[in-house]
Formats: C-alpha cells, sequence, structure tokens
C-alpha cells in the first residue's frame, strides 16, 4: 500500500481549479438573491412591478456595457460563454479560421461551417498576426481568436490581429467585394485579470462569461459590433432584440454586473498578487524537478496571471489528479472539456508538446480566494504526488 | 506469489475493486485494466462507462497499481451483441452474460493479458477455482459460476477470483470500506451491463424490425391481443404481455417464423412443463465430457440446483438431462449447467422443442 493518506490534513480542500469555476462572491449572491425572492417577476409584463424588474435589467446590461466601454444596445445576454460563442459564429455562414488551441465551443462552431481554416500557434501558444493575415482568404468571414487561451494562459495580441482583418477588410473594400470579415474574441479567461474594452481591442465581436468571475454559471454576454448581424439560435418570444428569446435571467444578470463591477475594481492588484503566487508555485515546482516542463509564454506580461500549465514527462496526470484529490489538492489536466473526454489535451499538441508532456500535464489556476500558504502545501502535496508516482513508475518492470 | 504479475480486469464496482485491493495485499505485481466493451447510450439509459472507467481508475491510483484501457468494442459488439441479437432475431433466449465471459473476459482479455506478460488475471466473479476446476463461491446468493460454464480449465488455470472465497457481499462492501475504496457502497449494476436497468425490450425494438403478430390462446386459438414481434418473448415469461388485465397468463411457445406468441392462464398447461432437456453446443470445463450419471443441473443463475440424470451422446457436442418430477420448459438458448457436488462440470444449450 502507498503512503498517499497519511497527509491529509497539511492540505486539506485547497482549490486550485479557477479557470474551471469560481465560487459565487458573496457580494454577487447578495445582489443577485432579491430577483430570486421578491422581484421574481417577469421583466416583460406589463405591471408596475414587473417594469421596475425589467429597468434593473437593463440597467445592469448598461453597467456591464459601460464596464467594457460599449453601448448597452450592442450587448445580447446569454445562457453563459459557449451560447455567446455559437451565436458569434451565427454571424457568419461562410469560412472562419480559428487557432488551433481554441476552447472546444469555438473550434465545434468552426468546424460546422463549410470551411474551417486553421491558424497556427507558436510554441509558447502565441499567434502571430503575420499568421493570421497569412492563413486567411478572400472568403474568410469571422476569425476567432481568445483574448487569453485557458489551458496554457497565453495572452493573444488581439489588438494587432484586429489591425490585419480591419487591413483585409479595406482591401475588400478598395476591390469593391461584399464579403463581410469579423474577429471575435473570447475575453472569458482573461476579464478577471485583464482589462477588456471594446475599443482598445478592436475586435468586432467579444464573449464574456459570469462564471469565470466570481458569478453565476450559465450567463454570459456577446458584445457585437454595429453591422454584425447575429442570427437566433434560440427563437420564442423576441427577447434580447429578438436574437435570443426566452425570459431573461435576471438575477444572474444582475449577478454578472455586479461580478464584473467587482472584477474591475480588484483586477490590477489581484493580477499582480497572483502573478506572485503563481510565480512562487512555478519555482517551488520546478526547482524540484528540473524536468518538468513549463507551457505558455515565458514573459510575465503575455501570460494569465493566475494559471500554471505544466508537465511530468512519462507521468499520467490524471493519476496525478487522484492523488492530489486524496491530499484534498484539486487541479486540472488541460481544459476541464477535454479532460472529460480522457485524451490528451488538443490545445498542448497543437502547440507542439509530445504526446508524453501533453499526458503528464497539469493544470493549476489560482484565484481570488489562494493564500501563499495554499500555494505552499498544495506544492508539498505535488511533490508528493509526482515522487510517489515516479517511484511507482520506475519500480515496475524492474528488478521486483 | 511477489513478481508473480496479474492483470485484473476493473469495472469500476466494488467485487473487482476489492480483487484488485487484496491482490496488492497478497504481494502480487498488480495491473488494472478497464474492458470497454460498450459506450452507446441508449433511449432512457446513459451508458455510465466513463463514470466506471473513473471509479476504477481511482481505486487502481489508491492502490498504486498501474491502470490502463483495453479498447474491446469491436470484439464486444461481434461476439455478445451480435449473438444476442440474432439470437432473438431465431426466437431463442440467450444469455450475453455466458458469452461475454467466454468470448471476452476469459478470451479478448485473456489473451492479450497474456500478450502483455502477465502470469495470471483475476475478475470479481464470484466463484472459486482449484487446478483449472470451476467451483461455486462461498456466497451461494452469488455465485456466478452459471454464467462461467464455457470458459476452459486451461484459462480458468491461471485465473484468480479472489472474491469468491468471501461469504457475502456485505462482507466485501465492509472489506472495500475497511480498506477506503470509495466504490463500497456503490449499487450493483442490474441485468445485462449495456442495456442497464430499461432492459433489453427497448434494445431489441432499436435492432429488430418489429413485426405485429397474434397472441393466441393455447389449447383454443382464441387470439387474446396483439405483440410486436413473437422474438420479444420467451418461454414462460409471465409480465409483458399487456393483455388488459384479466388472469396472470404464461408464455407457453414463441414462433418467430409464424409470429404467433401462444399464451395460457393454466399453470397445468402441458407445454409449460418438462422432464426432460436436450443441449446442444456442450461445453465441459475438464474438456471432456463427463460420465452417464447423476449430476446436478441449473438452468438459471443461481436457479435451484436440481438432481437429473444426464446422458451423453459419444460424439459430444449434445446430452439430454432427465428430472425426477417435471419442471417448468427451459427457453431454447438458455444455458443448461451441471455440477457435482461445489464443481461446475460445464454445460449446454437448451434445444428447441
Amino acid at each position: 500500500m502507498t503512503e498517499s493518506n497519511a497527509h491529509v490534513t497539511d492540505s486539506a480542500g485547497i482549490y486550485l481549479d479557477y479557470a474551471a469555476a469560481t465560487p459565487v462572491d458573496p457580494e454577487v449572491v447578495a445582489a443577485m438573491l432579491p430577483y430570486l425572492t421578491d422581484d421574481f417577476y417577469n421583466p416583460s409584463a406589463p405591471y408596475a412591478k414587473a417594469r421596475r424588474v425589467k429597468a434593473d435589467l437593463e440597467r445592469a446590461r448598461a453597467t456591464l456595457a459601460h464596464l467594457i466601454g460599449a453601448q448597452p444596445a450592442n450587448v445580447v445576454l446569454t445562457a453563459g460563454a459557449t451560447e455567446a460563442n455559437n451565436l458569434a459564429f451565427s454571424a457568419v455562414s461562410g469560412e472562419v479560421a480559428v487557432s488551433a488551441i481554441e476552447h472546444a465551443s469555438v473550434l465545434a462552431c468552426a468546424q460546422a461551417h463549410p470551411s474551417c481554416l486553421t491558424i497556427p500557434v507558436k510554441r509558447d501558444g502565441g499567434v502571430e498576426p503575420a499568421a493570421v493575415a497569412s492563413s486567411i482568404t478572400p472568403q474568410t468571414e469571422l476569425v476567432s481568436i481568445a483574448l487569453a487561451n485557458g489551458e496554457v494562459g497565453t495572452i493573444q495580441p488581439i489588438r494587432k490581429i484586429a489591425q490585419v482583418v480591419r487591413a483585409e477588410r479595406a482591401r475588400r473594400l478598395e476591390a469593391g467585394e461584399q464579403r463581410p470579415l469579423w474577429l471575435h474574441t473570447d475575453a472569458s479567461q482573461a476579464a478577471g485579470c485583464l482589462s477588456v474594452s471594446v475599443s482598445s481591442l478592436g475586435a468586432d465581436l467579444i464573449t464574456l462569461s459570469a462564471a469565470k468571475l466570481y458569478g453565476p454559471k450559465q450567463v454570459g454576454l456577446l458584445w457585437a459590433a454595429d453591422g454584425v448581424r447575429l442570427k437566433p439560435l434560440v427563437r420564442g418570444g423576441g427577447q434580447e432584440g429578438g436574437v435570443r428569446s426566452g425570459t431573461e435571467n435576471v438575477a444572474g444578470v444582475v449577478g454578472f454586473a455586479r461580478a464584473l463591477e467587482l472584477a474591475a475594481d480588484r483586477r490590477s492588484s489581484e493580477a499582480a498578487r497572483l502573478k506572485g503566487l503563481r510565480n512562487r508555485l512555478q519555482q517551488l515546482l520546478t526547482s524540484r524537478f528540473e524536468d518538468a516542463v513549463v507551457f505558455g509564454p515565458s514573459k510575465d506580461r503575455q501570460r494569465l496571471p493566475g494559471l500554471l500549465a505544466l508537465s511530468f514527462p512519462g507521468l499520467d496526470a490524471r493519476r496525478l489528479v487522484i492523488l492530489l484529490e486524496q491530499q484534498g489538492v484539486s487541479v486540472g489536466t488541460g481544459s476541464a472539456c477535454a479532460a472529460s473526454k480522457m485524451q490528451a489535451s488538443p490545445a498542448l499538441l497543437a502547440l507542439g508538446a509530445t504526446p508524453e508532456q501533453a499526458a503528464g500535464s497539469l493544470r493549476i489556476t489560482l484565484g481570488r480566494p489562494t493564500t501563499g500558504e495554499e500555494v505552499d502545501a498544495a506544492a508539498r502535496a505535488i511533490i508528493r504526488a509526482v515522487e510517489q508516482e515516479r517511484e511507482r513508475v520506475s519500480g515496475r518492470g524492474g528488478s521486483d | 506469489m511477489r513478481g508473480t504479475h496479474v492483470t485484473v480486469g476493473m469495472s469500476g464496482g466494488v467485487d473487482s475493486s476489492l480483487t484488485a485491493a487484496l491482490l496488492v495485499e497478497q504481494g502480487y505485481q498488480v495491473t488494472g485494466v478497464y474492458l470497454r466493451n460498450w459506450s452507446r447510450d441508449l433511449p432512457g439509459f446513459k451508458c455510465p462507462w466513463a463514470e466506471d472507467l473513473a471509479d476504477a481508475e481511482r481505486v487502481a491510483v489508491r492502490l498504486g497499481i498501474g491502470f490502463e484501457v483495453w479498447d474491446c468494442e469491436e470484439a464486444y459488439r461481434q461476439e455478445v451483441v451480435d449473438y444476442l441479437v440474432d439470437s432473438y432475431r431465431q426466437g431463442l433466449t440467450p444469455n450475453p452474460d455466458v458469452m461475454c465471459n467466454e468470448k471476452i473476459k476469459f478470451g479478448t482479455f485473456a489473451r492479450l493479458a497474456e500478450e502483455h506478460g502477465a502470469d495470471l488475471i483475476a475478475t470479481g466473479h464470484y466463484a472459486r477455482t482449484r487446478r483449472g476446476r470451476l467451483l461455486r463461491s462461498a456466497d451461494a446468493h452469488k455465485d456466478q459460476t452459471y454464467f462461467l460454464w464455457r470458459v476452459p480449465g486451461t484459462v480458468l488455470a491461471r485465473t484468480l477470483f479472489p472474491i469468491g472465497d468471501i461469504s457475502s457481499k456485505t462482507e466485501v462492501r465492509e472489506m472495500a470500506a475497511a480498506r477506503g475504496l470509495e466504490v463500497a457502497s456503490k449499487p450493483d449494476s442490474q441485468g445485462i451491463c449495456f442495456v442497464g436497468e430499461v432492459g433489453l425490450r427497448p434494445f431489441l425494438l432499436e435492432e429488430i424490425e418489429r413485426k405485429p403478430g397474434d397472441i393466441v390462446e393455447w389449447g383454443t386459438g382464441r387470439v387474446l391481443g396483439r405483440h410486436q414481434g413473437a422474438f420479444l418473448y420467451t418461454v414462460g415469461q409471465r409480465k409483458g404481455l399487456d393483455l388488459g388485465g384479466g388472469p396472470a397468463r404464461y408464455v407457453v411457445r414463441t414462433d418467430t417464423e409464424a409470429n404467433i406468441v401462444t399464451v395460457t392462464d393454466d399453470l397445468s398447461c402441458p407445454d409449460l412443463w418438462t422432464s426432460r432437456v436436450c443441449c446442444h453446443d456442450a461445453r465441459w470445463v475438464g474438456g471432456a465430457a463427463p460420465a452417464d450419471g447423476r449430476y446436478l443441473a441449473r438452468t438459471r443463475h443461481t436457479g435451484q440446483l436440481r438432481e437429473v440424470e444426464a446422458v451423453f451422446a459419444p460424439e459430444g457436442g449434445t446430452f439430454s438431462i432427465s428430472y425426477p418430477e417435471p419442471v417448468r420448459t427451459v427457453a431454447p438458448g438458455q444455458s443448461v449447467v451441471l455440477y457435482e457436488g461445489e464443481e461446475c462440470l460445464g454445460g449446454g444449450v437448451a434445444d428447441r422443442f
């Protein structure tokens, strides 16, 4: 038998998978609660109480829009980021171009289009604007690249990619070509630590999610620039300008607005704090295991501050996750969606990781509640788990 | 035992999890393997393979043993599912678990394990082996030898069934809990694994074209109702006739050619009873048929063991058993398994009558 149970108390209940889900902030819960009970009315109903709820909903929309420097009319509220991404892809019916490391919701939408181009990524997960320029064709109608990648944490140069897209648009205008070309960016993973501003990003479509911002799950938004025509995926009573029917999730949207306010308030200090903690964790692990491979950019400013993607080649990350769980530490492997299908992360393979590196890779993401003590205890737990697995692997097939 | 490599088939359930744990404690070099036989969802039944696999892996990691997933979907489809569907299509009542054991667990799995360098294999079956012979488990209620009669003694000779010595399922659960295995309280799986608790009927209706026909009363020929296909019924069946009330009725006969199901409400109907069952496709754990004589026979899983007089055809392959008193008719296609004391000798498949 192993000694995996011997250290439970040391690191009980450490959650380090904030890129998968965040706990709802108590202030967000407080903002939401009245709309679940007293102010439960349907915003479309004609009486005064319902109209007040409708006004609160619109106020929340205005807050969300204001926080990203946008007009409320351009914000479509959705049931989460996956739906927002689907809606973004509804704007075009022709050729699309995405990087190979996009989230499953983007890849799946892209592959449903008649032609899907793959934009290459660098080893650190970065998408070069020049690679976008050489990948797209005169037929391309949508380019979609996440502002920050959720698996390796690369922050993409969306502003420069937007310039490439604008240049192609200008060319088409000159040439008299009618075909539209839009840039979509999923900013869900980025918004907690990076400012998301419509004007500075220069994208035409932007996805945000409350679930990654200490807000409720199944609440998100798609911002669409004037001129982008979204096709409804959910038909019915014509809410959200007919683009997204269904009674509005008032509590969710109010919570989303409060969550984005809090994120905006805390963003710069929180980003610096998480960066320090992440670098400490990385240092503790890479100094102990010199052959560990860290994925993502080497420069901190191109990296999501709270994310550490690293691999212990030769080990099976799923086993490490189970061993860590037995020590009370929750971490992810790749993105949660990819992990549930029990396959090596396609994103890691796309950025040049070997299958062995991909199979041994953990995604550790820190969040608002994470403390220095937690990071130290987690590092100890990870070291124990890795050593235990290495021992088992090296004992196997050797002399018994 | 140290240095002896055992490959354990781990399903994510409590029996195979405890099997792996016990073998580790006994000092074997253990590798856990999840056999992925089936991953298709059916209407109303979500195949739990991914959860089962995760449970199995969790146990393996806790035990500190290696863990692999072997894909047997193709073999399972051919050897078990196709056999099942073909048998029903012909109006037979097959035992898919028997085929799964013969062809997959003690066929493909045993072969792959050997190729991977295993000295022995192990499963969580309730059964015991002694030098290639098959014995009933200590827990008479859980004994699974009825499903193992087609497994050759040569394979059983290198198979371990650690659970077979434990006196009850309760004790199995307690032992699993004492070892901190999270699956200790996981409910037992029900029925044929790939159709789950939904049952076979919806699955068969997906695989075989519906063919409405008459349900006819035995003796009178009176039409009592309609059915969706005679292949859906089994001799002796009482439930699911859907005749809109009335007395309890039993299926006496199914004729898939004429597509007629004959039923009766008279339990003394002679066609419901038999004193002799003829069997084909015989297999014997020891290789050769036993000598003619008195044995115990069982015609369903954990069914009553009854004394019979067995006569084996000299050319092999077929035999017949005679009961001292009439017993309920054995549905064609069902396994007839013979025992001598604790030992399961093998058996055959009930003929049409």
